[in-house]
């Protein structure tokens, strides 16, 4: 009886030392870990659709409140001369497995895109990987918000071949931004000074 | 002092973990596409390894002999955690590239082989050097193989280009055939070098590296848990 | 999400241990006998496929919900260990012929980096309860495949003569090459 009573409070003192260290280095944590993914997993998809911009839109992200969402939506500004270019936002579709995330630059000046870059993504090699290919995103270039979206569904882009699934994703992650963007497109225009 | 040092040395080669002893090998054969992943894990490992190591043989005393297998894996697995938050904070490319291997060192048979032989067994000063060496020598292992594997595999190490121009990568190196094929090799030689020592000092047969040697570290943990 | 597909890639495709290197240590260690490989892989399908689903509906109404993401690993090996004891108890008592066959190898598979490996996969590939199981079991039998084959291979070459380094551990790892460069060959089955 007393060694199963030592057992049990052994193990209880255990587990409760190591819940303990792990949730407070979970807070310390939490904050630089938010920063890393963003500077390895969204940076480089904005860097891929902008060239040239003079501001970091990671450091300068901000999160805007659409009514009736739970989830904020968050909008990284890419700057030139002192005035805002372009956003990019980034937006979700269901893959062939799990999520494929997606970075959508959008010119405010004209509504149109100005290119997309997958963030995330863990589709097949070879195969539903080709959505990352410039064949298929380059379509993405200069498109009117109603032209981007497949040919069967009445836009301007042609689906990449044998992954429909996977394209299927990016137009859903791209039709969620473009919803996105216009529920907050004045506030963001509030926020930052547009040129001209 | 001696014994410490010992203790340490014996880890870098006799019994040079995944060469020798054959433990922890599917990140030895996962993570060695490059040299860089190969350091990293073996990082994560000497600290997993160095701290569980420590803190069990400082609790040695009080474990209960029925619990302790859940008890170290308990310590183990804590380690980890911490290992795998701080490497997202900090190295988040490395945690990337990495992938599922991180979570995997929990049930990686050297932490939990080092517990039941060593750590549970000795004080905590000998724990601490135990972990330390074999724990690096763990690492350099890592390292070489995938040193080697990244050579070959791409013409680069650590990254920078290394062969000379026009050098064709034999891309099959740093597929999963490659590393099977090179650890054979490795190991063969390993075992060739052994021989010839053995050979000169004209003593003793060379103990055979067995497979099962593979599952010994994990068996003996888990078995004695039945006790 | 295609079933026929997913059977294909888990099994073949993406073997478990010829393409993802998890479950090295029984596939080394325990490939010396059909007899005893066969046993070893039927325990391990049984242990993976139990297990998937067990961790599965803890990370969904037990972790998720509370935001203990971060405690996964913790959580998933506690209760794996604790799966693989409750199942030898069970066994024991309820099925006895299946104990003397299996119950050896129960206690190697809590360490067997598999398990783990594939109840943290099917959380990072975010499949649904359905895909988890058929996925967890697909991929066992992948593993109990590359077993036997690796079995049948070594019980022919214990009768070669192989220099004295390169006997036993060495040999199995470059056959383990070999095969894989075989399996790579399915590469262009799928979609």
């Amino acid at each position: 009886m007393g060694e199963l009573v030592k057992m049990v409070v052994v193990l209880s003192v255990i587990c409760g030392a190591s819940g303990f260290v792990l949730s407070n280095l979970k807070e310390y944590t939490a904050p630089l870990i938010e920063m890393q993914v963003l500077t390895y997993e969204q940076k480089p998809a904005i860097e891929r659709i902008f060239a040239e911009m003079e501001n970091d839109p990671v450091a300068d992200r901000r999160r805007f409140e659409i009514p009736g969402r739970d989830m904020p939506v968050t909008v990284f500004p890419i700057m030139k001369n002192g005035k805002l270019a372009a956003v990019a936002l980034e937006g979700f579709g269901q893959g062939y497995s799990g999520d494929v995330s997606i970075m959508v630059g959008i010119d405010p000046q004209r509504d149109a895109l100005i290119g997309i870059s997958p963030a995330k993504m863990q589709e097949t090699p070879g195969i539903g990987s080709r959505i990352a290919e410039p064949k298929f995103t380059d379509q993405f270039a200069g498109a009117r918000f109603q032209d981007a979206r497949s040919k069967a569904d009445g836009g301007k882009i042609d689906a990449v071949s044998g992954a429909t699934v996977s394209s299927g994703a990016v137009f859903q992650a791209v039709s969620g931004v473009l919803a996105n963007y216009g529920a907050i497109k004045s506030d963001i225009l509030k926020t930052w000074k547009s040129g001209d | 002092m001696i014994r410490m040092w010992k203790e340490f040395s014996k880890g870098l080669w006799k019994e040079l973990p995944p060469f020798r002893l054959m433990l922890g090998l599917c990140p030895t054969l996962a993570v060695t596409a490059s040299a860089n992943d190969g350091l990293g894990m073996g990082a994560a490992v000497i600290f997993v390894l160095t701290l569980s190591n420590v803190l069990i043989s400082l609790v040695r005393k009080i474990i209960p002999q029925k619990v302790r297998i859940a008890c170290y894996i308990a310590i183990a697995a804590t380690l980890v955690v911490v290992v795998e938050l701080l490497m997202q904070a900090f190295a988040y490319p490395l945690y990337q590239s990495l992938g599922i291997f991180v979570p995997l060192i929990v049930v990686n048979c050297i932490i939990l082989g080092r517990a039941e032989a060593f750590a549970g067994k000795n004080p905590v000063h000998l724990a601490l050097v135990d972990g330390l060496g074999i724990g690096i020598g763990y690492m350099i292992s890592l390292t070489f193989l995938g040193s080697l594997r990244e050579v070959l595999g791409k013409g680069t190490w650590f990254g920078h280009p290394v062969m000379w121009d026009g050098f064709e990568p034999f891309g099959f190196m740093v597929m999963a055939p490659g590393a099977f094929i090179a650890l054979g090799l490795i190991v063969g030689a390993m075992n060739f070098l052994n021989m010839r020592m053995a050979k000169k000092k004209a003593q003793g047969a060379l103990q055979e590296m067995d497979g099962c040697a593979a599952c010994g570290g994990c068996a003996m943990a888990t078995k004695s848990r039945e006790l | 999400m295609n079933y026929a597909a997913l059977f294909v890639s888990a099994i073949f495709v993406n073997n478990i241990v010829l393409a993802q290197y998890l479950g090295q240590c029984p596939y080394v260690g325990c490939s010396k006998e059909k007899g005893v490989a066969f046993g070893m892989g039927t325990a391990v399908v049984f242990v993976i496929f139990m297990a998937t689903g067990i961790t599965w509906l803890f990370q969904t109404y037990v972790l998720n919900p509370f935001n203990l993401g971060y405690l996964q690993t913790i959580a998933f090996i506690l209760v794996i260990a604790a799966l693989v004891q409750f199942v030898e108890m069970f066994l024991k008592k309820v099925i006895p012929p299946l104990y003397r066959s299996l119950g050896i190898f129960l206690p190697l598979i809590t360490t067997n980096c598999a398990v783990l490996g594939v109840a943290v996969l099917v959380q990072r590939k975010e499949y649904d309860l359905i895909t988890s199981l058929l996925y967890a079991l697909f991929t066992s039998l992948g593993f109990l495949l590359a077993l036997m084959l690796m079995s049948g291979i070594r019980e022919r070459l214990e009768t070669v003569r192989a220099p004295r380094a390169m006997r036993g551990t060495p040999t199995a790892l470059i056959m383990a090459g070999i095969m894989s460069l075989a399996f790579l060959a399915f590469k262009g089955m799928i979609e």
